[in-house]
């Protein structure tokens, strides 16, 4: 990460100032046989850049959707009241006033005036044509006056809704977002699963945020619920009694349930059992490799044995469970798995080949069949593991499973055996592999299954909340001991001595009622994890007035952390900041270095894209198997993580020559010889019609109706989520295009629209919305390309309000890279610094996001300085 | 123009800014101050497995044993499944052509998971469910009862997935485990002294005395506008604190003496009629008592073996699965329509002490403010449409009962679907058009006083 002094110009490299000489203000060159032949993408972005504002002036005035709106009174006086006068006032005016409504009482200004719930009740009965009646011939409207004048008051409420949004003073102070709290608790206790579920969901800004101030609510049904979860979190991190209670311990050797199988040759099973000498070996069985033997599976059902120690490392054996591609092993554990704690599951694996195009992971379900369409299967391990080793050196794969977390099968301490009550672990192989006689198997020899499991004991969870100390005995003294510790930790600040006291009160109440110090001690920290000090991201009045206006260090590790982690600082960050170091810049810049490096600033990419894109959206579309969604999901995550990481420019987002795929998207795309299911960088060919993020199939498939792309969606979300320029919200009972008229039915989608559109009261605000998604109308409801629909040719052009042309989204990409950087880079200072606070932004940011998009274009776009540039500014350090 | 397009269009402001999401979590914690004048409403769920006997019209067995009435709204016949409840006929209503729109073609074997939540389960794989319709008004009518609802089974606690052996489901559509042994029952409503309640009580109140000194001594920290916000966090505390206070209260209240000659609180479920009778006669005492104002009763569980197999003996007959898979062989139909007409007598025997009991704090009788619902998911073998339901009472919450009422279209006589005994019946098209059940949901729910227009993502009401 390079240093970010304020105001800092990089020089600009001369050769580059020299080949944008040569392109400017050309946007297509000439072919030698005369031709025009467009620039590349990547030459429009230089030539786009050249245009920059940002770059030009030292001070830039925003953008016009940006300035501060004002009410267009001149238009009402020419325009709009003389259609009233005619229309409207005859009834709603000092003769009649109708509905007790005097239209020429109501003040004209709607940023200013009282009137705009009044004009927004007018607005919506004239843009549904209920007003004027249409028994009064006498007053009816033209449909131009209609249009003038619903036109003028979409506008005006528009802007009215902006200024109300944006003039109030908003505040970072906040209670932490659902997803937050969650890993805030993860990290604090060093529970590596999620344990908030119960917890409702967060609202969503107009803007996409669901970590705004203006909408984290909290009912007193929450207030409970948070205590609920603490005090249940707690006890999963603690433990009481001096040794480990008993564990459930299956141990499965493929060498030894080879042996079983062949000892029953005489019996029944024999036949099932049957060795087989010539069986392909990429059937599911179990193979002696020696001797080349193999038998299938035998169904049994496994017992626990008793007093079997855990992570075992017995001889390597020649027998294997064969596991082909798409193949599971099921293994019926009875009934004896217990209800609470970790199960672990230790699998020795390896692959049968090392073909490097091949992939193969292990999954984990667990499943039960109670009675006969009674049933259920559930995914049990948070991410599929891979399998990487050769046979020579087989690895050791392990899961750990909150068993209380998961759906169990209910009958499983019946006393009779009907419901029947079974549990199955499967473990699936999933994998890449389909054809070839020597296609990729995972071979796995050795299986442990233990539940509850500690890595020791007490557990690190246990000892870091009931720390060593050699006052142990002495329940006061202790008892303040932990309390110090860990109310710090969760409160991330230094605590005083009466804060202590506070909760050592609370503890002596409880005490008598437990039987043991940690049990009463664990009541008290789930009350502490109630209060505001830990769900809310505090801002103290400071006593120096000199500094008042910015936050403390403790409180910038917070926000730092809540940025880049989704979650409370770690030891380091409070260290610093009660040292008073961490503001320094070069103290700050290797945090922040350190803090991307660390793989919980995955949770930043991830968070951020989801609520800057909306992805969320993709929750609600049923058109889409799951295993595609999945990577369709994962897709524009994993883009944003890779410019990030390689600190890239942001115009990637708008176009890049590269894709970031793994093999299920690769696929979609027909992008070839990506292999395997992680997201990597590959270089793509223009013809493939991909690049940067507008063309994912995440957006494309969110934006559809299920069947067909939906133009009007994508419009919308181009301007929402890209340019930053909002549409107003549609009116009230917008009229649906009507499918049962024989005339709609006949037209093309773009028809469709242009009829929509040609209505009075929708062509101000489609105006601006549909030619942005008619250009997307080369991707179907899944994002693949296509030339034609239904045989015809795909129309993907459009005109936008200012007349330029749009070329499908080709023409998208080079208009933006051309001619709107600016807006582009500042969208994404908008968003991102939105995100970084938590808080809507208002006018008075707008100087500040000027700034910082000054100094992003100056550091060439690059998202990794710009999340600098965001937390060394003044916005970020002020409360 | 009117002043309501004011409000509308507030409210669609509101959903655009997804505040919408956030509401149904505000409005369900209501603190309880029972208004001295305002009537228990009640709501009572009776559910039996299997669904009913649906034979052919040309089948000789269709003119006494099929489960449907014949005839019009008013004029209707009851065969002789139901003509138990011929005295009562001007206290209940008679339903056709309602079910649950996602599961019309999901195996019956899975249907009581579904029937009051009406949530997408499917038949494999994954499972989730969501909030019945019972545990909608429970959130409401809780405030005002010790005990927000009963939750009772033939087979007790909660099941497997897709084999619920409860129909109540809770707002994270986690089963709630339903009781089964009327001595548990007995003692859970009438006996239970809350001694663990009454510490846990004092705890949380200390804590949360704790927690409203140290919000207060961060509030003097913080800016004002701050403070605002921070004190919707102590009106969050402050609701609590109110809702201890009402906990306590029942705590301190002593449990209602109730007469228990009727009850045999031994009963077993293969003692059908008396295992039977005490289950309703306890519902009964909990509501004479106002101990809750809601109830549900599973009578047994589908498909596969358990007590509630035995209860098809009150009528002489095996077990009560298999009657659904006999209905070709001779009596077939017979036996089923008996068992059926056993479940509607039962029934009816509650509605009619209900209907006797003059309600204790208010006008009528307890029957008419109580919306009483006997019904199962499936009306032919393993089918999970035109579900067979019969409602009772609900006079003063505004339901007119004497009427036997038929939804959709193409299904007139309840013949889709009848007369099979096979699987191709629920795996067959959907041929027929049904109305959604949740629009009943919805409106029992409005009737008893919930503000909602929808119900499992389904909008809109019965005219009725």
């Amino acid at each position: 990460m390079p240093k970010l002094a304020k105001n800092e110009k990089p020089p600009m490299k001369p050769l580059k100032i020299a080949f944008l000489l040569v392109l400017v203000s050309v946007s297509t060159i000439l072919s030698a046989d005369g031709q025009v032949i467009p620039i590349s993408l990547e030459a429009a972005k230089e030539q786009g850049r050249t245009k920059s504002r940002f770059l030009k002036e030292t001070k830039v005035t925003a953008k016009a959707t940006d300035e501060i709106p004002k009410a267009n009174l001149a238009y009402f006086q020419k325009s709009v009241m003389p259609i009233l006068k005619k229309s409207c006032i005859n009834c709603h005016g000092p003769k009649k006033s109708e509905g007790r409504l005097r239209i020429d009482q109501l003040n004209p200004d709607l940023l200013a005036g009282p009137d705009v719930e009044r004009w927004r009740e007018l607005y919506n009965a004239v843009s549904n044509s209920e007003m004027p009646p249409e028994n009064e011939p006498g007053y009816a409207l033209a449909e131009t006056d209609r249009g003038s004048m619903v036109d003028w008051l979409g506008e005006e409420l528009n802007k009215a809704s902006l200024i109300r949004r944006n003039t109030k003073d908003h505040s970072s102070f906040r209670r932490l977002t659902k997803y937050e709290y969650d890993y805030a608790l993860q990290d604090l206790l060093g529970l590596p699963y999620s344990l908030a579920n119960k917890l409702p969901p967060e609202s969503v800004t107009e803007d996409g945020f669901k970590n705004s101030s203006e909408l984290l609510q909290i009912s007193a049904m929450q207030f409970e619920t948070y205590r609920e979860i603490a005090l249940k979190a707690l006890k999963r991190a603690t433990v009481s009694g001096d040794r480990s209670p008993e564990a459930v311990t299956y141990i499965i050797s493929m060498e030894k349930e080879m042996e079983k199988a062949a000892a029953k040759k005489d019996t029944k099973e024999a036949v099932k059992g049957k060795k087989n000498a010539k069986s392909p070996k990429n059937q599911q069985q179990l193979l002696d490799q020696q001797t080349g033997e193999s038998i299938p599976f035998p169904a049994v059902k496994f017992a626990p044995k008793a007093g079997a120690v855990v992570g075992q490392t017995p001889a390597v054996s020649p027998v294997v469970m064969v596991l082909p591609s798409s193949s599971e092993l099921k293994l019926d554990l009875d009934r004896f798995l217990p209800d609470e704690g970790v199960m672990r599951v230790r699998i020795r694996a390896n692959r049968s080949n090392m073909n490097p195009d091949e992939f193969a992971s292990l999954r984990l379900m667990l499943s039960a069949h109670t009675s006969n369409d009674a049933n259920f299967s559930q995914v049990i391990s948070q991410r599929d593991i891979p399998v990487t080793s050769s046979a020579d050196n087989p690895q050791f794969i392990h899961f750990d499973i909150p068993l209380g977390d998961i759906q169990r099968n209910p009958f499983r301490k019946l006393t009779t055996t009907y419901p029947r009550r079974d549990e199955f672990l499967h473990i699936q192989n999933v994998s890449n592999a389909s054809k070839g006689e020597d296609r990729l198997s995972v071979l796995i020899d050795y299986i442990e299954i233990s539940a509850p499991f500690y890595e020791q004991w007490p557990p690190k969870t246990h000892t870091n909340i009931f720390i060593e100390s050699a006052s142990k005995s002495d329940e006061n003294i202790y008892g303040r001991e932990v309390l110090n510790r860990f109310l710090a930790r969760a409160w991330r600040r230094p605590v005083t001595s009466q804060e202590v006291d506070q909760f050592m009160g609370l503890f002596a109440k409880y005490r008598p009622g437990f039987s043991t110090f940690e049990d009463a001690m664990v009541e008290v920290l789930a009350t502490a994890l109630a209060s505001p000090e830990f769900l809310y991201l505090t801002q103290r009045v400071s006593a120096d007035k000199s500094k008042s206006a910015s936050i403390s260090e403790v409180e910038l590790a917070s926000r730092l952390s809540v940025f880049l982690w989704s979650s409370i600082p770690d030891e380091e960050l409070l260290k610093l900041a009660g040292q008073g170091k961490l503001r320094k810049p070069d103290v700050l810049a290797g945090q922040v270095k350190r803090m991307l490096a660390d793989p919980r600033s995955k949770r930043f990419s991830q968070n951020f894209v989801e609520q800057w894109l909306g992805l969320d959206g993709l929750n609600s579309v049923t058109h889409i198997p799951p295993p595609l969604k999945d990577a369709i999901q994962e897709e524009p995550i994993a883009f944003f993580d890779e410019v990030l990481r390689q600190n890239r420019s942001i115009m990637d987002f708008i176009h890049s020559d590269y894709a970031v795929v793994n093999e299920k998207l690769a696929a979609h795309y027909g992008i070839p010889k990506v292999y395997g299911p992680h997201f990597r960088k590959v270089p793509i060919a223009v013809q493939m019609n991909r690049g940067g993020i507008l063309t994912g199939a995440a957006i494309l498939a969110m934006n559809s109706d299920g069947k067909d792309s939906n133009p009007l969606k994508r419009g919308v979300w181009m301007l929402k989520r890209i340019l930053h320029d909002p549409p107003p919200p549609p009116p009230p009972n917008v009229p649906e295009v009507d499918l049962t008229n024989p005339e709609i039915l006949k037209m093309t989608l773009k028809e469709r629209i242009a009829d929509h559109r040609n209505k009075a009261a929708c062509i101000s605000c489609h105006a601006k919305i549909d030619p942005w998604g008619i250009a997307f109308e080369n991707y179907d409801a899944l994002g693949i390309f296509r030339a034609s629909i239904n045989n015809k040719p795909v129309d993907a052009t459009s005109e936008l309000f200012n007349h330029q042309k749009l070329a499908g989204i080709d023409g998208v990409k080079r208009y933006i890279l051309t001619d709107r950087q600016d807006q582009f880079a500042r969208a994404m200072v908008h968003k991102l610094t939105a995100y970084a606070l938590g808080r809507p932004l208002s006018f008075a940011d707008r100087a500040d996001i000027d700034g910082l998009t000054s100094q992003l274009r100056q550091h060439d776009d690059k998202l990794g300085d710009l999340i600098s540039l965001i937390i060394g500014s003044n916005l970020f350090n002020s409360k | 123009m009117n002043n309501k397009s004011i409000f509308l269009s507030r409210r669609k402001f509101l959903q655009g800014t997804g505040v919408s999401l956030a509401l149904p979590w505000l409005e369900t914690f209501a603190v309880g101050k029972p208004s001295p004048d305002e009537t228990a409403k009640r709501f009572v769920s009776i559910y039996h497995p299997d669904g009913v006997g649906l034979p052919l019209k040309k089948d000789p067995a269709w003119k006494d044993w099929s489960w449907f009435p014949r005839g019009g709204e008013k004029d209707f016949q009851l065969t002789k499944v139901l003509d138990v409840l011929e005295p009562l006929r001007s206290e209940i209503t008679i339903y056709s052509g309602l079910s649950h729109p996602v599961a019309r073609k999901v195996h019956g074997h899975s249907n009581a998971d579904q029937y009051l939540t009406g949530a997408p389960i499917g038949g494999h794989g994954p499972y989730q469910n969501t909030i019945s319709v019972d545990q909608v008004y429970a959130e409401k009518a809780g405030a005002f009862t010790r005990h927000a609802s009963l939750v009772m089974s033939t087979n007790g606690g909660v099941g497997g997935p897709r084999g619920a052996q409860t129909q109540s489901f809770n707002r994270e559509g986690r089963p709630i485990p339903a009781m089964n042994k009327p001595k548990q029952i007995f003692d859970m409503l009438f006996v239970t002294s809350g001694k663990d309640a009454a510490a846990r009580l004092a705890r949380s109140k200390s804590a949360l005395d704790l927690l409203i000194e140290n919000t207060r001594s961060l509030g003097r920290e913080l800016s004002k506008r701050d403070q605002d916000t921070l004190n919707q966090y102590l009106d969050a505390v402050r609701d609590t604190e109110l809702k201890l206070v009402k906990a306590q209260k029942w705590i301190d209240t002593p449990i209602p003496k109730v007469d228990t000659r009727n009850l045999h609180l031994d009963a077993e479920p293969k003692e059908a009629r008396l295992y039977f009778q005490t289950m309703y006669e306890l519902i009964y005492l909990a509501f004479l008592s106002d101990s809750t104002r809601v109830a549900t009763f599973q009578l047994g569980r589908e498909n596969g073996e358990g007590p509630h197999d035995l209860l098809s003996r009150a009528v002489g007959l095996g077990a009560a699965h298999h009657l659904t898979h006999e209905v070709k062989k001779p009596d077939g139909w017979k036996n089923l329509g008996t068992y059926n007409r056993y479940q509607a007598e039962e029934f009816g025997r509650f509605v009619q002490k209900l209907k006797d009991t003059p309600e204790p704090n208010g006008k009528g009788n307890m029957l008419d403010n109580t919306f009483a619902m006997h019904g199962s998911a499936s009306s032919s073998f393993h089918l999970s449409r035109n579900y067979p339901i019969i409602s009772a009472g609900g006079k003063n919450l505004g339901f007119n009962n004497g009427r036997y009422l038929k939804f959709g279209k193409g299904n007139e006589d309840n013949q889709a679907g009848a007369g099979i005994d096979t699987d191709a019946g629920w795996q067959g098209k959907v041929e027929v058009e049904e109305l959604p059940l949740t629009k009943l949901f919805v409106t029992i729910l409005q009737r008893l006083g919930v503000e909602t227009d929808s119900f499992g993502g389904l909008t809109g009401s019965l005219n009725i």
